[in-house]
């Protein structure tokens, strides 16, 4: 199997030192790849320089065979790079319809959609939505917002998905949910590259789990393999896996 | 008379809707307060009297043809001035449009002059309805700043151009994840803003007269409304700029005219004090 993404030797960060500090990680064709660490590894610097947000400043991120350095991020978008950031992921004073149809007019929306805001794809899975076009975005709960932000980066058909912390800050039904939603999407054919705290909750759902610390990969392995040995669970979820009461 | 005086209030107000949602749609944007915006309708009006006055043209078509040129001369000064400052903060900015405005004026001073001027525009007789005198400047100014009121609406909700501005002033991090090109956007709100303030210009200097402080003079009043009604919000800015200029004019019937420069400033200093978002503004979130 291909890699969808393939990241060199990548340095990047605010100020004047670096954050990251020579990530290498590659993200299989097809499958879900969870960033795990502790706070302060790196795990959304990384996601934000990919998606464009920051600069690299040495190393590559090549997707699906095109090298991405260089390209601003609407740019990477329009390659195919699909990014719902952590909060603030909706346009809160537009309504629904607004962020979707924003979504379709400039991330480069597959013309078999028309006029459609959403597909019948995206209805399947988002059935909620309409019933709320004419909403303001941040008169939603938190857990429709998160719908209506992977609806809005589902717009296209994209090459990766990466989510940062799809998660956070949302009630347990709701955190299940999106657990669901985002296996649901991969089993779609979309490749998915998450950050996530709740380590246990998105390792159940992955193929691949990559631990990240003080700017570095430190593991990779996959994440059936994480979740079944005792020692390894304790060795890179530490308190995670308490903090979420998994068993 | 206070029925009087509340329609020559309206109309002020509806002029000041044109520059005040200049100065919203640049803030919501940029997020710096533009101090140039006065200077810039004064040049504005200055390119209308030039097509108008000096080639001849009519004064709708002079308007016309300006709005259009003054809006390409914005994205020009934005480049010269305030792009390559853009990475400095809302500060830096806010004092370069200050400096600008200074610069504009005295453009406009050095090719025109002190003298006040007027568009080549026919004498025509006031007419009167329920009691109220209307004169033919103030009816051009409802239509005119109407029709320029519903395009924005138009355009900001209905266009993809004005929705993605609107996506940039609510979230600009967001908007580049979601393709939104900021510097296209950025140039169309600059062009968008021209036109508003040349219209804006052509009103004001039909309503008193076409001199080099003429924009400024009116800064206060345009900053008020835009802040009465929310820095950010178009809605809001149509509706501060007409409670701004109906209750200017009506205080001219208790305290002096001359004073009346005062209820601007008072609101600004209420609104700040009570709902610093203004009417229809969101709360300001640090992040």
């Amino acid at each position: 199997m291909s890699d969808i993404l393939a990241v060199r030797g990548l340095h990047a960060g605010y100020g004047a030192g670096d954050i990251l500090k020579g990530i290498d990680v590659v993200v299989p064709r097809g499958e879900v790849v969870t960033i795990i660490g502790p706070n302060g590894s790196g795990k959304s610097t990384l996601i934000k320089t990919l998606a464009g947000l920051l600069s690299v400043r040495e190393g590559e991120i090549v997707l699906d065979g095109a090298r991405l350095n260089g390209l601003s991020a609407p740019q990477r978008v329009r390659a195919g790079l699909s990014y719902v950031p952590q909060e603030y992921n909706v346009f809160r004073n537009l309504t629904v319809y607004e962020n979707l149809k924003i979504a379709h007019e400039f991330m480069g929306a597959r013309s078999k959609n028309g006029a459609k805001v959403l597909d019948d794809e995206l209805l399947a899975l988002f059935p909620e939505l309409p019933g709320k076009f004419r909403t303001l975005a941040g008169n939603l709960s938190g857990g429709q917002r998160q719908m209506l932000a992977f609806a809005c980066a589902l717009t296209i058909q994209p090459k990766l998905l990466m989510l940062d912390e799809p998660s956070a800050s949302l009630s347990p039904k709701y955190m299940a949910d999106i657990f669901g939603t985002i296996k649901k999407v991969n089993s779609r054919g979309v490749t998915v590259f998450m950050v996530e705290q709740n380590a246990v909750g998105a390792l159940r759902i992955s193929d691949t789990c990559v631990v990240m610390a003080n700017g570095r990969v430190r593991v990779t392995a996959p994440a059936a393999e994480v979740l079944s040995k005792p020692d390894l669970q304790s060795l890179y979820l530490g308190d995670a896996r308490a903090q979420t009461g998994a068993s | 008379m206070i029925l009087q005086t509340a329609f020559n209030g309206f109309v002020s107000g509806i002029i000041v809707t044109l520059p005040a949602l200049a100065i919203t749609l640049l803030f919501g944007v940029l997020k710096f307060p533009n101090f140039a915006v006065g200077s810039m309708m004064t040049l504005a009006a200055y390119v209308v009297f030039a097509l108008n006055v000096q080639l001849g043209l009519p004064l709708t078509l002079a308007t016309a043809i300006g709005a259009i040129l003054f809006g390409g001369v914005l994205i020009f000064i934005d480049a010269l001035t305030f792009r390559p400052l853009r990475e400095r903060g809302s500060i830096t900015l806010m004092v370069a449009s200050l400096g600008l405005g200074f610069v504009l004026e005295n453009i406009a001073r050095l090719a025109y002059g002190n003298t006040a001027r007027s568009f080549a525009l026919e004498l025509a007789r006031p007419f009167r309805f329920l009691d109220v005198r209307m004169n033919r400047e103030q009816m051009i100014a409802i239509v005119a700043a109407s029709i320029a009121l519903v395009a924005m609406y138009f355009l900001l909700t209905r266009m993809p151009i004005g929705r993605a501005m609107r996506a940039v002033a609510d979230n600009p991090a967001l908007a580049l994840v979601r393709g939104i090109e900021s510097p296209t956007v950025i140039r169309w709100t600059w062009f968008i803003a021209g036109v508003l303030l040349a219209v804006g210009g052509v009103l004001i200097g039909m309503d008193r007269a076409l001199e080099p402080p003429m924009g400024s003079n009116y800064l206060i009043m345009v900053f008020a409304a835009a802040i009465l009604g929310g820095l950010g919000s178009p809605l809001g800015a149509f509706v501060g700029a007409l409670i701004i200029g109906i209750v200017s004019e009506l205080s001219t019937l208790v305290i002096a005219p001359n004073y009346r420069i005062g209820i601007p400033l008072c609101v600004i200093a209420l609104i700040l004090i009570f709902r610093p978002q203004g009417l229809f503004g969101q709360p300001h979130i640090r992040r």
